[in-house]
């Protein structure tokens, strides 16, 4: 008999979501994926201006904040055909481009290092032994016996106190951990390393938006953030100097710390990149534009499809495909709820059907979470830095190509092995990397635009709604850090006729649809080991490795 | 009594400096620390060693709970500066619950919590960020199968103190806009007897969850608040009365439109929307991300994230009053006015021409003595 | 015979002329606020500054102004009495309010002559001194947001839980709309009268006489 577990609530994780496992011969037979908190922002953006909606969007997520203000202005700007300054595109360049470094390094290090880095065992390191090792593998500074030997010592003194807080219960000892003793002491102290190091990473979008999270300079048709070389409150050589140092910091921070560790931890659990493969589809709607010409052709990250894991061939992404389902989701469709809806059609109409709080198991037979359910062509798809890497690679990006064949040399491993819960942290690290690197170029070309007294930084046009067509549709796309996203909006009398936003999450922890057809997280929990029922840390690795957000998910 | 000589006015006891120390904090940042908290409250320089005191003592058990939230408020704690998210997690509390970062999950996860309540029942510090859906019986936000109402309530009755982070906690903020699809409500709308700290905005600035934190272990009582319960020290001002740009609204001098000159040499943007002259906060003057900056100074108005309400009576959000209830979205009050004073005007002009016509004169020309 | 009425005591006009003086300022300063132009670089003229000086000085008169009204209302005359704003309390004034609101519409063709206010217009009147309280009690509540714990704060600042800050400038911001309505429409009901009643309708609130009729009354 198969026993069905619950982990509720998944933790280190943005949001709420619950997962039930059928578990048989100490393995996953059978996952079902639900987010159990709904707010219903689709809905309150009815009726609203336009030129609002991204503040609303914004707060689909405290975490990847930023990335639902642009697709939202992008939507609107592409109803209403305005064209973006070029250094509106750097300065959103710059804010997503930290944004992806930021996010991916708090996922590594506070949201997913724990499912391998056993800090009970850090403990009983040797510094030496650990110094030795952090030298072989990276030229960061702070890597001397006598450092590692103090974050030793306060871990210890905590532990002593007898009151661990946010690391007590864990599956400390579980023996699904295999790092020595001396890399868990290297993955500890770059836990706190890097808690330090993401609040000063993202000081630039504090200085291009005025805070994170939830930065404030977006604009429908450009930035808010002023550009002058001769002002005092403007961007001015004086803050791209700071951008320049915050970049390049960042960029150290990712190659001296997170790329080694990320190939220190792996060769420990080669075994990962066998498990976790999920549905083996892949969907990037690309981002990065390198020049202000119209259109998606110059992406950095192409937009493109895998269908069934095949490399050789890229396809194009249409987004007309797209199409959600709520046969397994708590809301109704006025035509059905086993029909897929385009997102100009889409609706969000709540309904719950699920059991009364408090309950012990959802009924997964029928509508089981809050998320609807993505598909292309009818088909889950996986996105997120794997899709979005994947894509850039098939697709022959030299600076992808390159991370990527280093990172499997180094691993020793086949292209196949990035299918994987291995590769999918893998492809973060790779993506944070590219990003890291990226960022200065984009820096140097604003701060050449404004030498060039180029000062433009919003397009005024059609900031008036009296210039607006009576209706108008458009469809606003971002590569997030989890992925791809969409947000479309239907514009009727300058209003808001409906909203519909297809988000990273929702495309991997959605639920069944219609057919039957795992979400990405179901999916890729089948046939993962589990060695304790207790305490199943496998399913903590495997959906850690998408970097779940479920308030981006429901939304 | 011994004291650090390198800050002479502050006598923080070596015997606290020693005990700091042997937990692997260096003294120096510690009196650093010490100080900054004590300015962060607007306290003199003698209270230095008290707040060192309550920051030594034992750590003070927290519980953040999280509904429905956008995490955003669990971001900015990670941002925290005075005191960093680091010293506050290994030194200053005990972090017993708090689903973004907490290392244990599912069953695990819970049971610390409910040993976290029942241990320390009237002790811990509770923190609740997110609203709470009331629809349903609370099945719009539930966490191992409990309604958010249910944790609240629970949580609520043991917490020695009780805090709400950000404009959903405090006042049902994004999920409770127009037209609250899932019944969001705020904390003390769950829990009407409750004492509850309010830090609104969207999302709560950390410095002032880090002090509110610190004023409640130095002083062991809660910061005096304004009527919706948020902290004089936080919230006492507008954004208005202390922003940088006040002189050019004083002035007459605006920005019309964003990027112009107006704009890049930091006019005000009373015009483009800003809401600072309607919001309590304290955003100019302790910005964020460690005083780097804040909505104005990066040329974006304020949206009013700190007031009750804000998504539905702040915007449309580039127009300075809002929506006329009743009337189309481009209507503005004067628009209307106008129309209104006008129509008033064309009504008595009619009026007059029909009464200068006007047959049959009331006053009774009989009575009238005509003189020649 | 006409008769000279003594009606309008000079507290009640003076209290009118200063209160159509803050109105009139509080109006244009108000407009400004509301709606700054913009004066670019250059000069510092402190504009907004001023602005809203003028507008707080005219609204601290206007409070006084209209409180010294009010209490007239208790010691002055019965023209200046509160019941001659409640004229359908009584049922002459009922009658007369209908014979007016008929020769205001042209249903019907006989006005009322009364020394006082008509009682249509002293219906207006009522209507205008609650707006105006409106405006000084929103337009102090929100003065006081510059300095909480002060004492229009404490006076007034309970309103805000209840009514939110935007609609409260809202409200504000409408009501000069009403006001300047009322205005046209005051200046032309008073003139209509002047030509129709022949009784002295607008030269009264400045001299305080009417030449009535006592048969007419
Ligand atoms: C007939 C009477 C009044 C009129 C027509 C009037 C008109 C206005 C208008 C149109 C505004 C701009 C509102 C906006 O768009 O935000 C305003 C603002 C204001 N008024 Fe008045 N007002 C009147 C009486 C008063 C009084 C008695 C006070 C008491 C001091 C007052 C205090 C204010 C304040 C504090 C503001 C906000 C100004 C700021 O802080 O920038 N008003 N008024
Ligand atoms: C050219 C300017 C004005 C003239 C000639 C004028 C004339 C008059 C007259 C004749 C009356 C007495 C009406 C009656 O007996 O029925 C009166 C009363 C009144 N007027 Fe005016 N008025 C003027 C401006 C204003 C303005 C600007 C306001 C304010 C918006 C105003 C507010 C009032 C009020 C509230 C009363 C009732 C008097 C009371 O008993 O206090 N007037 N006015
Ligand atoms: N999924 C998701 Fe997001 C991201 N990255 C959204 O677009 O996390 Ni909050
Ligand atoms: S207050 Fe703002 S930041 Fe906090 S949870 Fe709500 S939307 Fe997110
Ligand atoms: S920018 Fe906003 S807060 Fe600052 S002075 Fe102008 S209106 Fe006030
Ligand atoms: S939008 Fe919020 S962050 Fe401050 S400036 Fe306004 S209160
Ligand atoms: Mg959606």
């Amino acid at each position: 008999m198969a026993k069905k577990i619950v982990v509720d609530p998944i933790t280190r994780i943005e949001g709420h979501l619950r997962i039930e496992a059928e578990v048989e011969g100490g393995k996953i037979t059978n996952a079902w994926s639900s987010s159990t908190a709904f707010r219903g922002i689709e809905t309150i953006l009815k009726g609203r201006d336009p030129r609002d909606a991204h503040h609303f969007t914004q707060r689909f997520c405290g975490v990847c904040t930023t990335v639902h203000s642009m697709a939202s202005i992008r939507a609107v700007e592409d109803a209403l055909k305005i064209q973006v300054p070029d250094n509106a595109r750097l300065i959103r360049n710059l804010i997503m481009g930290m944004q992806g470094v930021q996010d991916h390094v708090i996922h590594f290090y506070h949201l997913h290092a724990l499912d391998w880095v056993d800090i009970t065992s850090a403990l009983k390191a040797d510094p030496a032994k650990t110094s030795q090792i952090a030298q072989s593998i990276s030229d960061w500074p702070k890597s001397s016996t006598d450092y590692f030997r103090q974050v030793q010592a306060r871990i210890k003194a905590f532990a002593e106190t007898g009151r661990l807080g946010p690391f007590q219960n864990a599956y400390w000892g579980h023996s699904a951990y295999k790092l020595e003793p001396e890399v868990n002491l290297i993955g500890l102290a770059h836990y706190l390393e890097a808690l330090e190091a993401q609040k000063d990473m993202i000081k630039v979008h504090a200085i291009l938006g005025s805070k994170n999270p939830h930065p404030q300079t977006f604009l429908v048709g450009g930035m808010s953030i002023p550009v002058d070389p001769d002002s005092q409150n403007a961007i001015n050589a004086d803050k791209i100097a700071w951008i320049r140092k915050l970049l390049r910091n960042a960029r150290t921070f990712v190659e001296q710390v997170y790329i080694p560790d990320l190939l220190a931890v792996a060769p420990a659990y080669l075994d990962w990149a066998g498990i976790g493969g999920g549905v083996g589809n892949f969907l990037a709607c690309g981002d990065f534009p390198t020049d202000n010409s119209p259109g998606t052709d110059s992406l950095f990250f192409p937009r493109g499809i895998i269908m069934g894991k095949d490399l050789a061939n890229v396809m194009e992404m249409d987004e007309t495909k797209i199409t959600e389902y709520v046969t397994n989701s708590w809301y109704t469709y006025s035509n059905g709820d086993d029909k897929g809806l385009h997102p100009y059609e889409g609706e969000t109409n709540d309904k719950y059907t699920g059991p009364k709080p408090p309950y012990e198991f959802l009924d997964t037979d029928s509508k089981y979470s809050w998320v609807k359910s993505p598909r292309y062509l009818d088909q889950p798809m996986e996105v997120g830095p794997l899709a979005r890497v994947l894509v850039a690679y098939a697709s022959g990006v030299p600076e992808v190509k390159a991370a990527v064949d280093y990172v499997l040399k180094t691993l020793n491993a086949p292209a196949a092995a990035l299918f994987s819960t291995l590769g999918r942290t893998a492809a973060r690290g790779v993506d944070a990397l590219i990003l890291a690197q990226k960022n200065e170029l984009w820096l140097d070309q604003l701060a050449d635009n404004m030498g060039r007294g180029i000062l433009e930084v919003h397009n005024p046009e059609k900031w008036d709604p009296a210039t607006w067509p009576k209706e108008a549709r458009g469809f606003g796309y971002h590569e997030a850090p989890r992925g791809a996203l969409g947000h479309w909006i239907r514009i009727e009398d300058q209003k808001i006729a409906n909203y519909q936003a297809v988000v990273p999450s929702t495309w991997n922890a959605g639920p069944r649809d219609a057919h039957g057809q795992m979400g990405p997280y179901e999916a890729a929990l089948i046939g993962t080991p589990i060695a304790d029922p207790e305490k199943p840390v496998e399913i903590l690795r495997t959906i850690h490795s998408f970097d779940p957000c479920l308030a981006c998910a429901v939304h | 009594m011994k004291t650090d000589g390198s800050v002479s006015q502050v006598a923080i006891p070596e015997e606290i400096l020693q005990r700091i120390e042997s937990r692997g904090i260096n003294r120096r940042d510690f009196i650093k620390f010490c100080m900054a908290t004590t300015a962060a409250l607007a306290l003199p320089v003698t209270f230095v060693p008290k707040v060192a005191q309550a920051l030594e003592d034992n750590r003070t058990p927290v519980i953040w709970l999280e509904f429905q939230s956008c995490s955003g408020d669990s971001e900015a704690f990670l941002r925290a500066n005075q005191p960093t998210a680091t010293e506050l997690i290994l030194d200053l509390i005990s972090l017993e619950y708090a689903e973004v970062v907490m290392a244990a999950a599912g069953h695990l996860a819970e049971e610390a919590k409910h040993q976290a309540l029942e241990k320390y029942h009237g002790k811990y510090i509770l923190i609740v960020e997110g609203a709470i859906p009331t629809k349903d019986d609370g099945a719009y936000c539930t966490i191992a199968g409990q309604s958010a109402v249910a944790s609240l309530k629970q949580a609520v009755a043991g917490a020695a103190a009780t805090i709400a982070v950000g404009s959903c906690a405090t006042s049902g903020g994004l999920p409770a806009a127009a037209p609250n699809p899932s019944g969001a409500a705020s904390v003390s709308e769950i829990v009407p007897g409750a004492t509850v700290v309010n830090l609104p905005g969207c999302p709560v600035n950390a410095t002032n969850l880090t002090a509110t934190i610190v004023h409640v272990l130095t002083f062991g009582k809660l910061p005096a608040t304004d009527r919706l319960g948020r902290p004089l020290f936080a919230y006492g001002k507008r954004i208005h009365d202390n922003c940088e740009r006040r002189g050019h609204f004083d002035a007459g001098q605006y920005a019309e439109t964003f990027g112009d000159e107006a704009h890049r040499k930091g006019y005000c943007l009373y015009k483009l929307g800003c809401k600072g002259p309607e919001t309590f906060h304290n955003c100019p003057t302790v910005r964020y991300n460690e005083g780097v900056s804040w909505p104005v100074m990066a040329g974006h108005g304020c949206i009013g994230c700190s007031e009750p309400g804000f998504w539905d009576t702040m915007s449309p959000f580039y127009r300075r009053l809002p929506k006329v209830p009743g009337f189309g979205i481009e209507d503005t009050a004067d628009k209307i006015g106008i129309g209104l004073a006008a129509a008033t005007a064309a009504a008595f002009a009619v009026h007059g021409v029909a009464s200068c016509f006007r047959k049959g004169n009331p006053k009774d020309e009989s009575k009238v003595i005509k003189e020649d | 015979m006409l008769e000279i009425h003594y009606v309008w005591q000079w507290p009640v006009r003076i209290a009118h002329w200063i209160n159509a003086l803050c109105i009139v300022a509080l109006s244009i300063t108000g407009t400004y606020i509301g709606a700054p132009f913009s004066l670019g670089g250059g000069v510092n003229p402190y504009l907004m500054g001023w602005m809203r000086f003028v507008h707080f000085a005219a609204g601290y008169l206007f409070l006084v102004s209209v409180l010294s009204r009010i209490l007239w209302m208790f010691i002055g005359n019965h023209h200046a009495s509160w019941r001659a704003f409640l004229p359908w309390l009584t049922p002459k004034g009922r009658e007369n309010f209908v014979r007016m609101f008929r020769y205001y519409t042209f249903t019907g063709n006989n006005i009322s002559h009364e020394s006082g206010h008509n009682p249509v217009a002293a219906t207006a009147y009522l209507g205008i001194y609650a707006l105006c309280l409106f405006q000084i009690f929103s337009g102090f509540a929100l003065y006081g947001q510059f300095a909480p714990g002060g004492f229009w704060d404490s006076a007034l600042g309970w309103i805000f839980p209840l009514l939110d800050n935007q609609y409260m400038r809202l409200g504000h911001h409408g009501v000069m709309w009403l006001l300047i309505g009322f205005f046209i429409n005051h200046i032309y009901s008073a003139w209509l009268m002047d030509i129709k009643q022949k009784s002295g309708v607008m030269s009264g609130i400045v001299s305080g006489y009417r030449y009535i009729d006592p048969e007419d009354v």
